[in-house]
Order: structure tokens, then C-alpha cells, then sequence
């Protein structure tokens, strides 16, 4: 009899829950906030220095839209990604499950008001 | 040599609450175990000291403890790796494993870890009669996938170690983990389905936070933050 060889790779049928959805996503934001967090800080601290960010720089930026773009994505991932992150952390510590829940509602809506007051402020500036 | 050991102590019927007991142990060899020290403490010094151990050579996995804080089994933990190169004397302090509850001294209570390695079917299930009637074969290339982890001997000294754990004790846990990577990355092996869903559950996996503690733990050297790694990918990419 001859001896198999070879590595077999087989399909799976996965749980689909919110905490495998939240493993992928702090991968895709922690990718794009590689891009956009230190773009950010190369751009405004490194090669522009900390002195030169006035009023009048913010406003000279943000008269383009690609960098309200820009920072609306920034805002974005680092609000999401910071976000679930720090409901990840204290789901370790808190250990009452209607707690948690309530916890993730708060987070959720405060996380969701921070986006829309903030990205108010970056496309009206 | 002289060893001073130090040796977390709490006995239920007459402490409320766990103390230190220093005792001084004379001609030890450098070679000597932390093991055969307690087992000198006990045997000469106080025979109430109570502790796990079995086979004394590293193999059943009874006396994983916390040893100058760090997991590590008892007796294969030489007092010559603990002292001073060139010294003859050496300080060794030793408590239980935390995260679980102290029953006696260095004895805990281990079902909640035992639940969790029962909660992964750490066991192989295949329900086929194999084609020529005898075996399932495998190839050299797939009985590799999952070599490293059929090393463990269940001694807790990941689980018992790792943060998530010490936060929450339902984490399933490194070693619960471990013994689901043996099963789902076996190629004859027909529940990983349902290993999947209990790794994949809020309480697997995903407490993982990559931190190495178990890896440097385990006495047997397995790869145990890798292996997790590997069952996150599967459950990623839905594809072992
Ligand atoms: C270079 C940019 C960044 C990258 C590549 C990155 C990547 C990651 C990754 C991959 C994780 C998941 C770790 C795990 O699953 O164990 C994570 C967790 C986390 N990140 Fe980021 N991140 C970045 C920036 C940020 C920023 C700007 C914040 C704050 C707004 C942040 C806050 C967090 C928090 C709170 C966690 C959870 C930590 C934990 O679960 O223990 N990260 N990050
Ligand atoms: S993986 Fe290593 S440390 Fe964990 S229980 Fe198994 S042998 Fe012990
Ligand atoms: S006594 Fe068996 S592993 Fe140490």
C-alpha cells in the first residue's frame, strides 16, 4: 500500500459570532490605521513641525476635500478600532453579563455620537 | 549547597487566609529538584506541607507551580538553574499555581481546568470504517500539522499563567486550546465543527491577546501561543 502524502486542507463551517467579526475587524482597522495614524503622525508632527499647527494650517488643509477625507477615515478607524478595543478590555474585568451588555450599548452610542459630532466638525470647518 | 525556601502556605481548618513558611535545607546537590527540596521539607522539617506531584520525572503533570514566579513543574526545575552560577547557596520561592482556588497549601482545585479540556471533545471522533478496513492513514506532511501538540500532559501551567485567565475564569484557557489544536488540525478527525464552536465562543480564542505567557510556561516546550494563533486562522479563514 503506497503512503499518503501531502497535506490535506479541508473546509469548515465557522461560528459567525460578533466576537470573530470583531477579531477580523481590529485586523483590517489595525492595517488601515498603520497607513492613516502614522501618516497622520509623520505628516502633521514630523515633516510639518508641532509649532506650525494653527488655526489657519487646520483650515489651509481642510479646504481640500482630500484631507477631510482623510481624516474623516482616521476618525473613523481610531474611534471604531480604540472603541472595541477598550469593550474587549472590559469584558475581561467585568464579569455580569447584563453589565456587559449595558456596557456595549453605552460605548456603541457614545463611539457613534463622537463619529457624527466629530465628522460634522472636519466636513463643515 | 544551602537552600532557603520559601513556601506559600494556607491550610482551611486553621488560617483565614494564605502565610509564608521559610525553612532552610542543607546538602542539597545542585542537581536536586525543586521537587526532591519540598520533598525534603516535608519528609524532615513538616509533614503537613502538602503538594501534587507523581511520577517526579516530568511526565504525569502533577506539580506545575508558580517557582520564583514563574509556572514551572517542580520537578524538572533544577535548584542549579535557580541559583547564582558559582554560588552554594540558593533562594527559591514557591506558591500554587494562580487562578484557581487554593484547597491546601500548593494543592488547587483543578475542575474548572479539567471542565474546560472536557468542553473541547479533546478526543478523536471519527465514526467511519477506514476504506481498507483497518487504519486511516495519514501522511508524514499531516500527522506534522499538529505534532507539537500532542505533547501536552495537561499540567496547567499555560492556563494558569495567562492574564486572561487570572481575569476571567471563563476563558476556556491555553491548554483547553492546546488539546483542541491536536484534534482540529488532525486529518482523520471528524469534530472539528463542533471543537470550532466552543473555541469560537466569546470565552475562546478571542481572549487571546497574544502576550507569549503560556508559550514560556509550558514544560514541554509546545508552541502554545503559536497553536492558538493557528485555531484563530481557522476560524478566520474557515479552512484547516
Ligand atoms: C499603528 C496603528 C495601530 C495598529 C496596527 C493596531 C493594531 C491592533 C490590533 C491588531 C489589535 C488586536 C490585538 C489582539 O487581538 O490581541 C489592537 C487592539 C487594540 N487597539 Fe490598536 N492598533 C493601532 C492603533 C490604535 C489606536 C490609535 C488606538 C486608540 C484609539 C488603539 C487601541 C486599541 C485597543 C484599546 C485595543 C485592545 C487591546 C486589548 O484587547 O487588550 N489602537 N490594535
Ligand atoms: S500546553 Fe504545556 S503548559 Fe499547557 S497544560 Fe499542556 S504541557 Fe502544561
Ligand atoms: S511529578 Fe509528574 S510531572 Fe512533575
Amino acid at each position: 500500500m503506497t503512503t499518503p502524502t501531502g497535506i490535506t486542507y479541508r473546509k469548515v463551517a465557522v461560528p459567525s459570532n460578533l466576537e470573530r467579526r470583531a477579531f477580523l475587524f481590529m485586523r483590517l482597522s489595525g492595517a488601515a490605521l498603520l497607513l492613516l495614524a502614522v501618516g497622520h503622525m509623520m505628516i502633521q508632527h514630523v515633516l510639518n513641525s508641532s509649532q506650525n499647527l494653527t488655526l489657519q494650517f487646520v483650515a489651509q488643509q481642510w479646504s481640500s476635500w482630500g484631507w477631510r477625507v482623510y481624516d474623516m477615515l482616521l476618525l473613523f478607524f481610531a474611534i471604531t478600532h480604540g472603541f472595541n478595543g477598550l469593550r474587549n478590555v472590559l469584558e475581561d474585568y467585568v464579569h455580569n453579563r447584563n453589565a456587559v451588555k449595558w456596557i456595549n450599548r453605552f460605548l456603541f452610542v457614545f463611539a457613534i455620537l463622537t463619529i457624527i459630532w466629530a465628522g460634522i466638525a472636519i466636513a463643515t470647518f | 549547597m544551602q537552600v532557603h525556601i520559601r513556601i506559600r502556605r494556607f491550610n482551611p481548618e486553621t488560617d483565614n487566609k494564605p502565610r509564608w513558611g521559610e525553612y532552610t535545607v542543607n546538602d542539597v546537590n545542585p542537581t536536586d529538584s525543586v521537587l526532591d527540596v519540598l520533598h525534603r521539607v516535608k519528609w524532615e522539617q513538616d509533614g503537613t506541607l502538602t503538594l501534587r506531584r507523581s511520577c517526579a520525572h516530568g511526565v504525569c503533570g502533577s506539580d506545575a507551580m508558580r517557582i520564583n514566579g514563574a509556572n514551572m513543574l517542580a520537578c524538572k526545575t533544577l535548584v542549579s538553574r535557580i541559583a547564582k552560577p558559582g554560588s552554594d547557596q540558593a533562594k527559591i520561592q514557591v506558591e500554587p499555581i494562580l487562578g484557581l482556588r487554593v484547597i491546601k497549601d500548593l494543592v488547587v482545585d483543578m475542575d474548572p481546568f479539567f471542565d474546560h479540556y472536557r468542553s473541547v471533545l479533546p478526543y478523536f471522533v471519527n465514526d467511519n470504517v477506514p476504506a481498507d478496513g483497518r487504519e486511516f492513514r495519514q501522511s508524514p506532511e499531516d500527522r506534522a500539522r499538529f505534532d507539537d501538540t500532542t505533547k501536552c500532559i495537561l499540567c496547567a501551567a499555560c492556563t494558569t499563567s495567562c492574564p486572561s485567565f487570572w481575569a476571567n475564569e471563563k476563558y476556556v484557557g491555553p491548554a483547553a486550546i492546546v488539546q483542541a489544536h491536536r484534534f482540529i488540525f488532525d486529518s482523520r478527525d471528524q469534530a472539528a465543527e463542533e471543537r470550532l464552536k466552543v473555541v469560537g465562543d466569546s470565552f475562546g480564542v478571542w481572549r487571546c491577546r497574544t502576550n507569549f505567557n503560556c508559550t514560556n510556561a509550558c514544560p514541554r516546550e509546545i508552541e502554545v501561543t503559536k497553536a492558538i494563533a493557528e485555531v484563530k486562522g481557522v476560524l478566520a479563514r474557515g479552512k484547516i
